[in-house]
């Protein structure tokens, strides 16, 4: 059952919460970690709060508030989200207090916020949604089981349910990614990634939330069409098959595919597999990218969903994202997306 | 369409699989004991349900490497059990999903790596954090039972592996799954403890759910598995699955992000839901697996939660006093504890209890109650962030 997609709210890496901009004015990094820009938080939360919330906590929340806002809706049917790392700055202060004190007193205020469903809950908690709350934290299958699950809603009679994902860089994960060469040597501009010869991402993280509907309304991106996992695919024939079988199972066919939002990293070992399908397989589609504006991620493919909306609501796709220009409107949209062993498949339609 | 159980599989402060399980229940023993194998300053002073192995031995268990977060040691020992369980006769023709939930993660190597991270922010140490996370637990468990189909990672507080085992009976409802291993783990950890010990709910003596003079709860790890499968597989076992997942409902309280609204609501909820869709009524229920956590708030919400649903409320116990809260793992325990009393008439006593709470009419069950028909059980799962998960297992026809 295809959902239509009724609100949108995104806080990234670029000025993304102004809902009636789109990437006018690209933000353009030159380290290899990218940092959400902060929309106001104090029209969304009062200042006792404000100052209790850590940062994902903030930029999460009122993501999700925003798409509400958007949608017109109060209370979400329910509210189902994803996250690989949970709430890590946050709960890696909390394990700072109890080395450095030897485990003797430790403020509760950063356990509090230190599970991975801090955020989801804490929307219901501002909304008094009383209906099913749901956190999926596995990398980059997050968001995507977060999609399923509202998929599942709808067919078991709940509408409007408040879809969503959420990540931030810590330091310490930071710090872990540098020593491990996963990185881009610095400095390096955020937007000639792909063009270059080099290998590691540019980190990055965001949150983005969805009101999904059964009903059409006249604030509606568009439709999401249906989304799909696989794991550990063995060769490119593997991935090849699974977005053709895909498709099939959607009853459309590749050449009407019109835009593909491509996973496309700047990493050039891993971008190898996305190039070589891109060419393959889409050879007449316009190919975008997006991990030059939001960094690299376990749930960016929620800042690609974010993306589609807004091509499908504008009927524009911005230059900024553009890698291969085909000249097609964006109706028919397919996103392919891998992290290590986790593909992801999402399909729309405007 | 019904969803079966084929297979559990357990490991917990009580047993290392579901025979010790059901032995140490009935001999009413306890696994909280003094902390010997975290190290922690609260080992003399806080009691827990640690598994009394350590992780070279839980590697040899488990098949797995000593070097592999302690949660995933112990997930794999019950994932594995509950799968050799349902033996599933050309499982490779199925499609096949693994549904697991934790919330600690790889918290046990972080801890230690942090600590090297906190003296020197370029530490060759941090070479070792790169992959941990929720997510890493499950896939490695799932690399080792062979499962690639489907898999993903619930992390919803204490109620995590209830919402496991919905999920899993949701895919395969909807025909997107012919079986799914679901259920939780979580290993002891000093964040969790320390953690627990800071908002002050953690009892210096062992538990005692739903008494009046309750202090707070015991942490506890493990891990719990069940095998749930269509009525397609079922009709191709060779051992008839004994129960179903008859019921299961997803709610929040929407009250605090630690602690249970005065009267229940989205305990009342989550339980309101799993009746609804097993379509029983409160007097169906034989017993309520309370999740009875011994913390004052906890048990006094759901309590009053648990009379306005049931009224005269059924034989109900705790079995958190044995087994400790073992937060992502509990509703996975807490399940193979509910079959096993369909499937032995049997219900397990909540232990240590001595007086009731004077705000309540009930109290749990103080003995062990042996040859009672129980044909439909409730097991309760409440945790942070107000998420309240209830599920309802029945006997098999």
């Amino acid at each position: 059952m295809a959902l239509f997609i009724n609100g949108i709210g995104c806080i990234s890496p670029q000025k993304t919460f102004d809902k009636s901009d789109f990437l006018s004015d690209v933000k353009e990094y030159n380290n290899n970690r990218m940092v959400c820009v902060d929309a106001d938080y104090s029209t969304f939360f009062d200042g006792g709060s404000l100052r209790r919330m850590g940062r994902l906590m903030k930029y999460g929340t009122a993501a999700g508030l925003m798409a509400l806002k958007d949608a017109g809706i109060n209370v979400p049917g329910a509210i189902s989200t994803g996250t690989a790392l949970g709430l890590p700055e946050v709960s890696q202060k909390f394990l700072k207090s109890l080395i450095e004190v030897k485990e003797t007193i430790v403020s509760p205020s950063t356990f509090i916020q230190s599970t991975h469903n801090t955020v989801s809950s804490n929307i219901a908690l501002l909304r008094k949604c009383f209906d099913h709350n749901n956190t999926f934290s596995h990398k980059a299958f997050s968001f995507e089981s977060a999609l399923m699950d509202a998929c599942l809603l709808a067919k078991e009679n709940t509408d409007n349910t408040l879809v969503g994902a959420y990540d931030e860089v810590s330091d310490y994960k930071y710090a872990a990614m540098k020593k491990t060469n996963e990185l881009r040597s610095e400095p390096c501009s955020s937007l000639d990634i792909y063009g270059e010869k080099a290998n590691g991402i540019i980190a990055g993280e965001g949150a983005a939330f969805f009101v999904l509907s059964k009903r059409e309304t006249e604030n509606t991106y568009g439709t999401f069409v249906s989304n799909k996992t696989f794991y550990k695919p063995e060769n490119i024939e593997e991935i090849r098959s699974q977005i053709l079988s895909f498709l099939k199972e959607n009853d459309i066919s590749p050449d009407t595919i019109d835009v593909v939002i491509s996973g496309i990293s700047g990493d050039t070992e891993t971008d190898k597999t996305r190039i070589e399908l891109n060419k393959n397989l889409f050879n007449a589609q316009t190919i975008v990218a997006y991990k030059h504006l939001c960094g690299e991620y376990m749930t960016s493919s929620a800042f690609a969903f974010w993306l589609a909306c807004k091509m499908m609501k504008t009927q524009q796709i911005p230059s900024s994202i553009i890698l291969e220009n085909r000249n097609r409107a964006p109706k028919n949209i397919l996103l392919y997306n891998s992290h290590k062993h986790n593909h992801s498949l999402m399909l729309f339609k405007a | 369409m019904q969803v079966f159980i084929a297979g559990k599989g357990v490991i917990s402060s009580i047993g290392n699989n579901v025979a010790e399980n059901f032995s140490s229940l009935r001999n009413l023993k306890t696994g909280v004991a003094k902390i010997t194998i975290l190290p922690t300053r609260y080992a003399e002073t806080i009691p827990a349900a640690e598994i009394k192995l350590t992780n070279e031995q839980l590697a040899q268990l488990s098949g797995l490497n000593s070097s592999e977060p302690r949660t995933a040691l112990l997930s794999l020992i019950a994932a594995k059990e509950a799968m050799a369980d349902a033996n599933i006769p050309n499982i490779e023709k199925w499609r096949v999903g693994f549904i697991s939930a934790n919330t600690v993660g790889a918290m046990d190597k972080t801890e230690t790596i942090y600590k090297y991270y906190l003296q020197d922010p370029q530490t060759d140490k941090l070479l070792e954090e790169a992959p941990y996370d929720a997510g890493y637990v499950t896939e490695i468990v799932a690399d080792k039972l062979g499962i690639k189909e489907h898999i993903t990672t619930i992390s919803t507080a204490c109620s995590s592996s209830a919402n496991t085992m919905a999920y899993g009976a949701r895919m395969i409802k909807n025909n997107l799954l012919d079986v799914v291993v679901a259920g939780g783990c979580d290993a002891m950890s000093k964040f969790t403890l320390n953690g627990f010990n800071s908002l002050m709910i953690l009892d210096n003596k062992p538990c005692m759910p739903y008494d009046e003079n309750r202090m707070g709860l015991n942490l506890g790890e493990g891990a719990g598995y069940v095998v749930l499968v269509s009525e397609k597989v079922a009709a191709t076992l060779s051992k008839k699955p004994t129960t179903t997942l008859s019921g299961y409902a997803n709610a929040n309280d929407a009250f605090h992000q630690t602690a249970s609204s005065p009267e229940g609501k989205g305990n009342f909820m989550a339980m309101q839901g799993a009746l609804q869709m097993s379509g029983l009524a409160p007097n169906q229920i034989d017993y309520i697996n309370l999740h009875g956590t011994g913390t004052s708030n906890n048990d006094l919400s759901e309590g009053i939660a648990v009379q306005r649903i049931f009224g005269e409320v059924p034989k109900a116990s705790s079995t958190k006093p044995y087994t400790g809260h073992t937060l992502g793992a509990c509703a996975g325990i807490e399940a193979v504890y509910s079959i096993l009393s369909i499937e032995n008439k049997i219900i397990f006593p909540n232990l240590r209890f001595e007086t009731k709470m004077k705000e309540l009419d009930f109290f749990p069950v103080t003995i062990l109650l042996e040859n009672v028909e129980v044909n439909h059980v409730m097991s309760n799962s409440f945790g942070f962030g107000g998420n309240c998960s209830s599920v309802i297992f029945s006997k098999a026809n």
